[in-house]
């Protein structure tokens, strides 16, 4: 072997040990950049040459090139847990407002509506007291404005909901705009032979951010990933994105309309959409299909009682609530008083002056199940549990998904994490190995000078 | 397994720790083991229905308090009614002694006739306004000195009244009789003309509710009058119909020491307990003027001191005497009901107690627990901060210096 051989494979090592430097530079730089993966220089030993006689040498070492150290099970584990994460937060968030609503507090419907059995029961000691009378009308309408509260928290969080939608499939538009931008670029750059580890981590957090807005099946192909809805329409094939579309359906909804004109909202069910949609659509509705039940058994009780009865002025009692505005059916949202005038309150059963026996069939609604039914206080309480139990349900299924998520990201991260002690270690390894390769080139160099004064320095 | 960042795991540990600190913190400047639904749903269900309980514990024992003074009121009275009573049948004994003067008797009327407008006073007691003898109808007093006729107010010459003028629906005609001690109560329905109160009036009589000879007419200034023949007793008339306007007594018809009975025979009640009502008033007619007619023998009494023979004294004595019992047997009753109210007092301050030991085992925690909890949340959070502060800074670079 030549000096010039010698002297070749000791620039390559140089050059290889910087190359590693680079890596392991670049390593350092990104240690707390959200999704980046680690890069390893691939060196390969140089192939040997025969120096014949049987013996052959090492051609020293080549930087064939740098590899990001990914986990794609991990990379899509952490995309699905990401999705189920998002969904029970979205849902948390919703309930979390909707909560205070129902509880106890001095202007809940339970405490008003035991406020109303009340000043019935202390109208029943002085059925004649105008001011007695009045404490029922004022408490009947405190019971109306609690329920129209509770009504309106619903329907504002509804309403909230229904615009999120919109945004929601705005951003996921957007998100699939730019992977589909980059899927040709990472393929020309594998089709080259380079890892293209830049844009590949520029797309996973790309599709990390649009797994936080809905579910999404990620495949890989030749063309890059390939992202589809749940029901199986593509979002993503190659360099091409789809994108989604909202609309108003009859009850003033926004719905979610795929590329080829389907309506998939009720196919969405993971992240911040697919959480949205089901506390619009399915947790909303069914509590205020609750309240409003209860609101319109209790209301026709208490009218069935009050038209029976005899107002103190010996008239046949009117209703005691009534629907609002145009509406003819008595909802949470809608119910309000009827009467205005203390004396029309149907205390009498026949008409007797300064009766009270109606008072006690008032009273009793308090304790009488409809049929079918539960009694109102038994029926709030149910409602107050519903909405307990899916707050705490979401908080569970939210705190489960971070745990989860959280050891996710520890596994993907010992893979694909850059550790600082590994790459200061790494820094040294290859600082040690450039030195050394430089020590040959020094060394080579002397015997260079040696062979070039061989002669003249024996000379000497 | 590599470890590259471990500050992830740590800030989210420093948050569950500082989460449980501050749930801690709550749990002890609030009571309350449950702050929000979700904390437990169940028990946030239950004290829905606990408090309802409560409130109506709190209503029940309000009643309670409300109803028990009256009661008392009204017992009180009929105390001193007894011992009015008991001095009317003193008087009248002594009345009825052929020994006694004529003159002497005229004085023991009279103050026989104290004790009349004694006891007239005493059922015409009130607490609060509301006159605990009247029935339901509590706002006017129940005994009115009696008339032989009642004019109304509405009907005059130019336009008078006539048995075809249609009444008010609902409203009310009440006609006390104070020969007969009872009450006609007339609820005009819908198409009820002057003529149909006539005939109600003329039924009552037939029925004995009315003494013969009461009726309505519609006089020469074209009122409606209602009158009876019974010069020694008479009636008093009231009603709430616009139609008659106000029942007013003929001032020249008015009937010494006769008063009669303007309440109903009502009785409202009020809840005290889940299952419990009691009354909250008397009807004044069952206590004084129906059975031994206690006003009655007293004017009875009067008459007879007044103008009666010694045996005449006697029998109306004697007669005071039975409605003295009698008043005494209605006392019963009333004692019983003051006793129920005071029982159910103690009941109900009881089982509020039980109802706010529930309350507090549904959602309440102990001081105890509270501090306990907080201590150990504290201690938590003081360790994953010192794990953190040691694990952080920690790098080979420290090492490679």
């Amino acid at each position: 072997m030549s000096l010039s051989t010698s002297l070749s494979i000791a620039v390559q090592s140089l050059n290889a040990a910087s190359g590693a430097l680079q890596a392991t530079n670049n390593n350092i730089a990104n240690a707390n950049t959200p999704g980046y993966t680690r890069e390893v220089p691939i060196l390969q030993e140089g192939a040997p040459t025969d120096l014949g006689n049987n013996v052959s040498v090492g051609d020293g070492v080549d930087l064939v090139r740098y590899q990001s150290v990914r986990d794609e099970l991990l990379q899509t584990q952490i995309q699905q847990e990401t999705q189920a994460q998002s969904g029970a937060n979205a849902q948390l968030s919703s309930l979390q407002q909707i909560q205070p609503t129902f509880t106890t507090s001095t202007q809940d419907i339970g405490t008003e509506m035991s406020a109303l059995f009340s000043s019935i029961s202390t109208l029943s000691t002085n059925p004649s007291s105008s001011s007695s009378r009045q404490a029922v009308l004022v408490a009947g309408q405190n019971l109306a404005t609690a329920f129209n509260t509770a009504s309106n928290t619903l329907t504002s969080q509804q309403a909230g909901l229904n615009t999120q939608v919109t945004q929601d499939v705005s951003q996921i538009n957007q998100l699939t705009k730019q992977i589909a931008a980059l899927n040709p670029q990472i393929a020309a750059m594998q089709a080259a032979g380079q890892d293209g580890g830049t844009l590949k981590d520029q797309q996973d957090q790309l599709v990390l951010s649009l797994s936080k807005l809905t579910n999404v099946s990620v495949t890989q192909s030749n063309d890059g990933v390939t992202l589809s809805t749940g029901n199986g329409t593509a979002l993503v094939v190659g360099s091409k994105s789809f994108a989604l579309q909202t609309a108003t359906d009859s009850s003033g909804m926004t719905t979610v309309i795929d590329p080829n004109g389907i309506d998939i909202t009720k196919s969405i069910s993971g992240g911040d959409l697919g959480g949205t949609i089901q506390t619009r659509d399915t947790t909303i509705p069914g509590l205020l299909t609750q309240l409003n039940s209860l609101a319109n058994q209790f209301a026709s009780a208490f009218n069935n009682v009050q038209t029976s009865g005899t107002d103190q002025n010996g008239a046949a009692g009117i209703d005691f609530f009534k629907a609002s505005g145009t509406a003819t059916t008595i909802s949470a949202g809608n119910i309000t008083m009827n009467m205005t005038d203390p004396t029309q309150i149907a205390a009498s059963t026949d008409g007797t002056s300064g009766g009270s026996g109606n008072l006690v069939n008032f009273s009793n609604v308090q304790t009488i199940a409809p049929a079918g039914g539960q009694t109102p206080g038994n029926a709030y309480a149910s409602l107050v549990y519903q909405v307990g139990s899916l707050t705490s349900n979401a908080n569970a299924e939210s705190t489960a998904t971070t745990s989860s998520l959280n050891q996710l990201n520890d596994q993907l991260s010992s893979v694909s994490g850059v550790s600082i002690d590994e790459e200061s270690a790494n820094l040294i390894t290859y600082q040690q190995a450039y030195e050394a390769a430089a020590r040959v080139v020094s060394t080579i160099q002397e015997l260079f000078t040696v062979t070039m004064s061989m002669g003249t320095a024996a000379a000497a | 397994m590599r470890v590259t960042n471990m500050l992830p795991d740590i800030q989210y540990q420093m948050q569950q720790s500082q989460q449980a600190l501050a749930s801690a913190t709550q749990q002890v400047s609030t009571g309350l083991r449950v702050n929000q639904l979700s904390d437990d749903p169940a028990a946030s269900a239950n004290m829905v229905v606990s408090l309802a309980s409560s409130a109506n514990v709190d209503q029940y024992t309000s009643n309670v308090n409300s109803v028990l003074p009256r009661m008392q009121t009204a017992d009180s009275a009929m105390s001193s009614i007894v011992t009015s009573l008991n001095s009317a049948v003193t008087l009248g004994t002594s009345g009825a002694s052929s020994a006694i003067l004529t003159a002497n008797k005229q004085s023991i009327s009279a103050e026989v006739q104290s004790v009349l407008a004694s006891v007239i006073s005493q059922a015409n007691t009130s607490y609060n306004g509301v006159y605990v003898f009247g029935g339901s109808e509590s706002t006017t007093p129940p005994f009115v000195a009696a008339s032989t006729t009642y004019n109304s107010s509405q009907g005059s010459v130019a336009t008078p009244l006539t048995t075809t003028t249609a009444l008010t629906a609902g409203s009310l005609t009440t006609i006390g009789d104070a020969t007969t001690g009872e009450t006609m109560t007339f609820k005009a329905a819908s198409g009820d003309t002057v003529a149909t109160l006539q005939q109600a009036i003329a039924s009552a009589v037939v029925a004995g509710t009315l003494s013969a000879g009461t009726s309505a007419t519609i006089n020469a200034q074209g009122q409606l009058s209602i009158g009876t023949n019974d010069a020694s007793s008479g009636i008093v008339v009231t009603s709430n119909d616009i139609v008659l306007g106000t029942m007013a007594a003929d001032p020249n018809t008015a009937v010494a020491n006769a008063y009669a009975y303007v309440g109903n025979s009502s009785v409202n009640t009020v809840q005290v307990g889940d299952s419990l009502h009691v009354a909250t008033n008397l009807p004044g007619s069952q206590l004084l003027t129906a059975g031994a007619n206690v006003i009655g023998s007293l004017t009875s009494l009067i008459n007879a001191l007044q103008s009666g023979t010694d045996t005449q004294i006697g029998t109306a004595t004697n007669a005071v005497s039975s409605a003295l019992t009698y008043v005494g047997q209605q006392r019963v009753p009333l004692d019983s009901t003051i006793s129920q109210l005071n029982s159910q007092d103690s009941y109900l301050s009881q089982e509020k107690i039980t109802l706010t030991t529930q309350q507090d085992s549904l959602v309440g925690i102990s001081l105890a627990d509270a501090a306990t909890n907080l201590s150990q949340a504290q201690l938590n959070n003081g360790a994953v901060l010192a794990a953190a502060a040691k694990v952080m800074p920690q790098t080979l670079l420290d090492y490679l210096k």
